[in-house]
């Protein structure tokens, strides 16, 4: 029994020193492969767990659903005329970007995705959405909603991918904050989530003085996120000895959103 | 066929664990490593570790390994290692199991053994980040979490156990305590 088990460990112990013996671009495929394969079962316990709340809100009345319809109808118009001018702006500020000889601004493509599992574990923020390369996503896009920024793909499966948020420790994003010349660094702490996100604000001038409520944007440096996307709000801010740091609330409620967009294409 | 349906039990438990919102303090119920610690109870050593091997893998490719900006935080592994430790511990138990004892090991021991592989996992993201904090919150949601892990293991262990003993992948209880008493 005991030569059994001396085996069994021999054998466990090279497997694992084979796996830890990985590169980060196999890692990478190891991860995108197991996640395609549990995707399926994650995207019906998604489907599941909405119908089960569903079912407990109760269903709406036809009449509510009716007039609800109309008025998505009429935002619809609304938005899509709101389109048409801002890709008129576009190409003009591009002609004109052009005209300056400045680096012509790339038009985004959006991929709308469904949350299919949040929050799995005690120390990452991440989400699982349901698009993946199938759909032209890949590793290091940007994830946003209408309200603001969300974070970026890391993980990316044919038809899943794993969503790194801007709460997390290892999501930066390079920073303006609106009505200054200040940047920095927006980036979660170690214990935030998306329950209780906690966002920090660093590299900013000592002398910057910023008050509550002023909007926090993404200042498009670095190359993964656009500029001018919304990040959050200044709820305080901090003199530290080196720097002056400020603590930003999300714009986005990192635990409650159910669809976001995955920015593909020419969003870097 | 115990390990086939250990497996089967690992990957889902891997995959409801996803639906099951966050407790306060940001603490999470895991069901994963609870089927690892039943599994380390149900069966012999090579198969735990077998078994840890495979959940391990599974976490890792699923929550803890993060490829950030092209390198690894975590390496593929290392949660294969923590488990294979802890079911290790918890298959020194195995013989009271035998003798018919399940549930009561199954619940006084997870609630420590998951609080052990949150800390480490936590240990390990400080030692790669850097700065070596622990405010209260670190310690409510490693505690937190082992006792939300006590509270869920009698729970994941019947069921397991009645579904394994219905489907006769392991002995009944007289039959154990006959096979260990050597009767």
């Amino acid at each position: 029994m005991r030569q059994i088990n001396a085996l069994a460990v021999a054998i466990f112990l090279v497997v694992v020193l084979v796996l830890f013996a990985f590169s980060p671009r196999n890692t990478e495929i190891v991860q995108a492969r197991f996640l395609g394969a549990i995707a399926p079962l994650l995207k019906n316990g998604s489907s599941l767990q909405k119908q089960i709340i569903g079912f407990r809100e109760g269903m709406k009345k036809l009449n509510d659903l009716d007039a609800e319809n109309k008025q998505l109808k009429v935002q619809l118009h609304e938005l899509q005329a709101k389109d048409q001018t801002l890709q008129d702006l576009q190409a003009e500020n591009n002609q004109l970007r052009k005209a300056l000889e400045f680096r012509q601004r790339s038009s985004f493509k959006l991929v709308p995705a469904r949350i299919i599992a949040r929050d799995a574990s005690t120390w990452w923020s991440t989400i699982k959405v349901d698009k993946g390369s199938n759909d032209g996503v890949v590793p290091d896009q940007p994830v946003l909603t209408e309200d603001g920024l969300v974070g970026k793909t890391t993980v990316v499966a044919a038809n899943a991918s794993t969503v790194l948020l801007i709460s997390d420790e290892n999501c930066g994003v390079a920073a303006n904050v609106e009505g200054t010349r200040e940047r920095g660094m927006v980036h979660g702490t170690r214990t935030s989530t998306s329950t209780e996100p906690d966002l920090t604000l660093n590299f900013l001038s000592k002398l910057a003085n910023l008050q509550p409520g002023q909007k926090v944007y993404s200042s498009g440096v670095g190359g993964v996120f656009p500029s001018g996307v919304q990040i959050g709000e200044v709820k305080k801010f901090e003199v530290q000895p080196l720097e002056g740091v400020a603590t930003v609330i999300p714009s986005v409620d990192l635990a409650t959103i159910e669809d976001v967009f995955i920015v593909t294409g020419g969003g870097k | 066929m115990i390990y086939i349906y250990l497996l089967v039990a690992e990957f889902l438990a891997l995959a409801a664990q996803e639906y099951i919102p966050a407790l306060p303090y940001g603490a999470r119920v895991y069901l994963l490593p609870l089927v690892i610690f039943y599994a380390a109870l149900a069966v012999p050593f090579p198969g735990m570790l077998f078994l840890a091997f495979t959940g391990g893998f599974m976490w890792d490719a699923l929550v803890a390994t993060q490829v950030v900006d092209g390198t690894l935080e975590i390496s593929l592994g290392w949660s294969i290692v923590i488990f294979a430790a802890l079911g290790a511990i918890m298959n020194g138990f195995r013989p009271l199991f035998q003798r018919g004892h399940g549930w009561e090991i199954h619940c006084l021991l997870s609630g420590p053994l998951l609080s052990i592989f949150v800390l480490s996992e936590y240990l390990m993201i400080t030692f790669r980040r850097g700065g070596f904090y622990f405010p209260k919150l670190i310690w409510w949601r490693i505690g937190g979490e082992g006792l939300a892990a006590m509270i869920v293991s009698p729970i994941v262990f019947l069921f397991l156990h009645w579904l394994a003993l219905s489907f006769g992948l392991i002995p009944p209880r007289e039959e154990r305590v006959m096979a260990t008493e050597g009767l």
